[in-house]
């Protein structure tokens, strides 16, 4: 295919999502990545689906939204990427009055957040240290394999006419008078009267070369992984410090832990925040502090060995919010990008608005907050 | 201080060399014993062994050497974990007897070996089936026979001291299989002319093994197991335990960590880059041994001598033409993926099947390694591909018609931990300031 209705570049679980959305409404969609499907940031995360470390306003909004229409894309394109309602518990390790303060404030906003006391807390978590005696339980919060997802929902786009090319960097965006005509790739060019730019940790770069600007950077993140073990954590299980972390722009370090099992018996610890670049190294001091505030949480886990540590780039933008919709400067340029640490969650909620932007659908909510226009009209 | 990781023989002979040439030397090794691979032997009874070892008098003169110098202290069942290089100064992270140390040095020198390298074939997990170096260590390190009727089989000089000694310690060889031809031996005649001691290596094997009336079968390899017989080119052999091996896989961890420039050997195996000095890219690193490239023990102590600053150019050189010739005479044969079906597992750790990976490919778009791990979990279990790994870069790679990338080789064989620590002990290193 050479011509397409719509190009999505980014074969991300962001991108996967979009193009499933725009097939579905009736589009021609023709993918492009530079690397394999899942190759970014995708394949370097983890797959938690969560509203409970978000605040009300449009992210969360668009989170809930999100959240069920995984479940839709499950029922799509079928039961194949480990997708589940698995629920999560916040704790507090010493004052749970303020985490008590924002449950209400999410249950208003439409989230499910149960206050659990100390028998009932230690029941849904036997393994949990005896010091904390109260948690926040959210049945919502799901979770996923987001590299099974992302190349099950392309799959699915190629057998609904799309297309997908790998291998393929995309070094233009061609535009005449303002207006996207097509890209220029590594494995020759193809038109398109638009372009989805879901790179995104590099979706800065793509704008760049479409004479326009979006400031999106890497925010690093590890995550350990332990040699597999019996079932000794049942849901995903936060330190009230992780909702912090989440909302904050200090460049410092910052590590606060969530914990949980896998299918395969391992178990996850993440997630380390810092913005230091595209720095890949090692950082010894980062993996202690994951390891003492997990062992903290779970005595149990001390004995379990490390079994790997590994580390993705977060794309983030400034005001933490992601950037969804039309580019101001260039029109036919669409972003979807800059989902920090809640891409995989988003990824449905954001195809599912630009699909409603693009084919002229009211969208079902107010997208201006995640517009692009707010960094590049009116900012000096 | 200089750190020598790794007490086989190429980590012995550079600790002995720097410690005469009156450096202070740690040696750190994660047995107890020293003499790793090659030279692993009982607790008490090294002496009693001489049988299971062939230049057993070499080996007890270094070890006479390093346990008698007082510049060298020694660490066992001590593991590097993690390491680090800042303003020119190492520092390793060290696991000793489930404790955690910090090690701080000025110079390192990798001598962390290699390991057997497996191929899968249908019934290759089977309860009975090891590799030949699993079958030695238990022989050598625990003194056990691990069955009375045994298959030994791959390819390589390795396999041959494997059923010598287990002949030698009451075990039926049921059939001994070279799968490369001898008339290949033609392609390292030079490396025996510059390395005569070569000869009356193989020449002692091959005595042992005709006292034990064992003849190697060549061009035969082992096509299937199923409990209680291996099937080798179609016929049935009855045996307990089969012991199949395919060479060595050099372990890079601690090299990959401090960004040491890897490079891909003939073969495909990824090996430490080292210049003249067994010096990597990093300054101050050096590498000895099996990491460097698979050369077997000769080879490995002259490494180790230079690695320490010791002389050893010339002798390097001969050796390192043997090893070369040897990589010619036993390749892996390449029909190996023909022997598997759909349901042979791949990745013994999380269970995957060639079919996993083959629909990987064919209806998710896996194009590597890399990305078929993230779709079928090869190798993410236990032993984080180490087994797998290779192998399942060489199915996807086969199935798309092409050749796997040098890139992709070296990103197989990083390792972002290089040993066990448990979260407890990692969690505790806060409190000690490291
Ligand atoms: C440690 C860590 C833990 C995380 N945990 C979670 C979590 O639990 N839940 C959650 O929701 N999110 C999590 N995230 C965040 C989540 O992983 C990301 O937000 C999400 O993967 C972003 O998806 P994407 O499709 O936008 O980007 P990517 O997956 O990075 O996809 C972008 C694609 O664009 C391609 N590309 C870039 N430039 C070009 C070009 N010029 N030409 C062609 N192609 C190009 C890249 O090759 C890449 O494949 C985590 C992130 C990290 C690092
Ligand atoms: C199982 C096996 C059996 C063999 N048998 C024979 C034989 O019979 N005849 C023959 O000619 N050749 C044999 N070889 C080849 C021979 O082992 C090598 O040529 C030789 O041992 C290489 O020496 P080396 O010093 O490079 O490594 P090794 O002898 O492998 O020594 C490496 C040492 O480093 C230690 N180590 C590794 N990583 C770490 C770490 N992170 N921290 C601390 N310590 C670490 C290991 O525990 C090990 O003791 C065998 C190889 C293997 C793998």
């Amino acid at each position: 295919m050479q011509t397409a209705d719509a190009i999505v570049i980014g074969a991300g679980i962001v991108g996967a999502s979009c193009a499933l959305a725009l097939t579905n409404a009736g589009l021609k969609v023709l993918v492009l990545d530079r690397g394999p499907v899942a190759g970014g940031t995708t394949g370097a995360g983890e797959g938690n689906i969560l509203v409970s470390d978000k605040d009300p306003g449009p992210e969360l909004t668009l989170a809930l939204r999100s959240r069920d229409l995984w479940f839709e894309m499950q029922a799509d394109v079928g039961d194949s990427f480990e997708l589940e309602a698995k629920g999560g518990i916040v704790v507090a390790r010493l004052d749970d009055a303020p985490l008590k303060a924002f449950a209400s404030k999410q249950r208003s906003a439409e989230v499910d957040a149960i206050e659990v006391g100390d028998k009932e807390l230690h029941e849904l978590e036997p393994h949990l240290t005896r010091d904390i005696t109260s948690g926040i339980l959210y049945p919502q919060d799901s979770q996923c394999q987001p590299m099974l997802a992302a190349a099950h929902v392309l799959q699915t786009v190629r057998q609904r006419g799309g297309e997908v090319v790998t291998g393929a960097t995309v070094t233009s965006i061609k535009t005449v008078d303002g207006k996207v005509v097509g890209v220029e790739t590594s494995k020759g060019s193809y038109s398109s009267p638009i372009v989805v730019n879901a790179t995104g940790t590099w979706a800065g770069e793509i704008a760049q070369m479409a004479g326009s600007h979006l400031p999106i950077a890497p925010r690093k993140g590890f995550i350990l992984v332990t040699a597999p073990a019996p079932k000794l954590i049942h849901h995903k299980v936060y330190d009230s410090d992780y909702v912090a972390n989440v909302a904050s722009s200090d460049a410092d370090l910052q590590t606060s832990t969530v914990v949980e099992g896998t299918r395969a018996g391992t178990i996850l610890i993440g997630a380390s925040r810092e913005r230091i670049g595209f720095d890949g190294r090692m950082n010894v001091d980062i993996l202690r502090r994951l390891a003492a505030q997990a062992t903290s949480l779970f005595p149990i886990l001390r004995d379990i060995q490390l079994l790997r540590a590994y580390r993705g780039f977060r794309p983030y933008a400034p005001d933490h919010l992601p950037v969804i919709g039309e580019d101001a400067l260039v029109s036919g340029l669409w972003h979807s990008a800059g989902h920090e640490g809640a891409g995989i969650g988003l990824a449905p909620g954001s195809a599912h608005l630009i699909t409603q932007q693009i084919t002229g659908v009211t969208p079902f909510m107010d997208s201006t907050p995640f517009s692009p226009r707010r960094f590049q009209v009116g900012v000096a | 201080m200089i750190a020598v990781i790794g007490a086989g023989p190429a980590g012995l002979s550079a600790a002995a060399t720097a410690a005469e040439r009156g450096e202070k030397v740690l040696l750190i090794d994660s047995s107890p014993r020293l003499g790793g691979q090659y030279w692993r032997h009982l607790p008490s009874n090294w002496n009693d062994d001489r049988s299971l070892h062939y230049d057993f008098s070499k080996a007890q003169a270094l070890f006479d050497r390093v346990l008698t110098n007082p510049l060298i202290t020694r660490h066992s069942n001590a593991h590097v974990w993690q390491a680090e290089k800042n303003d020119g100064v190492f520092t390793l992270f060290v696991v000793r007897d489930g404790v955690e140390e910090k090690v701080i040095a000025d110079k390192v020198i990798l001598a962390t070996g290699a390991y057997d390298r497996s191929i899968p074939f249908p019934g290759w997990t089977l309860p009975g089936v090891m590799t030949p170096g699993a079958a030695q260590a238990m022989l050598k390190s625990h003194g056990v026979l691990v069955g009375k009727r045994v298959v030994v089989a791959g390819t390589g000089p390795f396999i041959l001291p494997v059923a010598a000694g287990l002949a030698d310690s009451g075990a039926e060889i049921v059939g001994l299989y070279e799968a490369n031809n001898p008339i290949r031996w033609l392609l390292n005649l030079h490396g025996f002319i510059l390395n005569p001691s070569k000869i009356a290596e193989a020449l002692y094997y091959m005595k042992k093994l005709r006292k034990h009336r064992i003849s190697i079968r060549f061009g035969k390899s082992v096509d299937s197991t199923s409990k209680g017989f291996a099937t080798v080119n179609g016929k049935r052999v009855d045996c307990d335990v089969v012991a199949v091996g395919w060479g060595f896989v050099p372990d890079l961890s601690l090299a990959g960590i401090l960004g040491a420039q890897l490079k891909v050997d003939g073969d495909g195996t990824v090996v430490v880059a080292v210049d003249s000095h067994q010096e990597t890219s990093v300054p101050g690193l050096f590498a000895a041994g099996e990491s460097t490239g698979i050369g077997g023990s000769t080879l490995s102590m002259i490494e180790g001598v230079i690695a320490a600053g010791g002389k050893g150019k010339f002798a390097r050189w001969r050796a390192q033409v043997f090893a070369r010739g040897l990589q010619r005479v036993y390749p892996v044969p390449t029909n190996w993926q023909a022997k598997l079906n759909d349901q042979t597992i791949i990745c013994r750790c999380e269970e995957v099947t060639l079919g996993d990976i083959c629909s990987s490919v064919d209806e998710l778009g896996a194009e590597n390694g890399r990305t078929a791990k993230l779709f079928t979990r090869a190798g993410m279990g236990l032993c984080q591909g180490r087994v797998c790994g290779r192998n399942v870069s060489e199915i996807v790679a086969a199935k798309r018609a092409e050749k796997v990338h040098d890139s992709e080789r070296m990103g197989g064989a990083q390792r972002p931990t290089a040993g066990p620590i448990s979260l407890g002990e990692l969690g505790d290193g806060l409190q000690k300031k490291f």
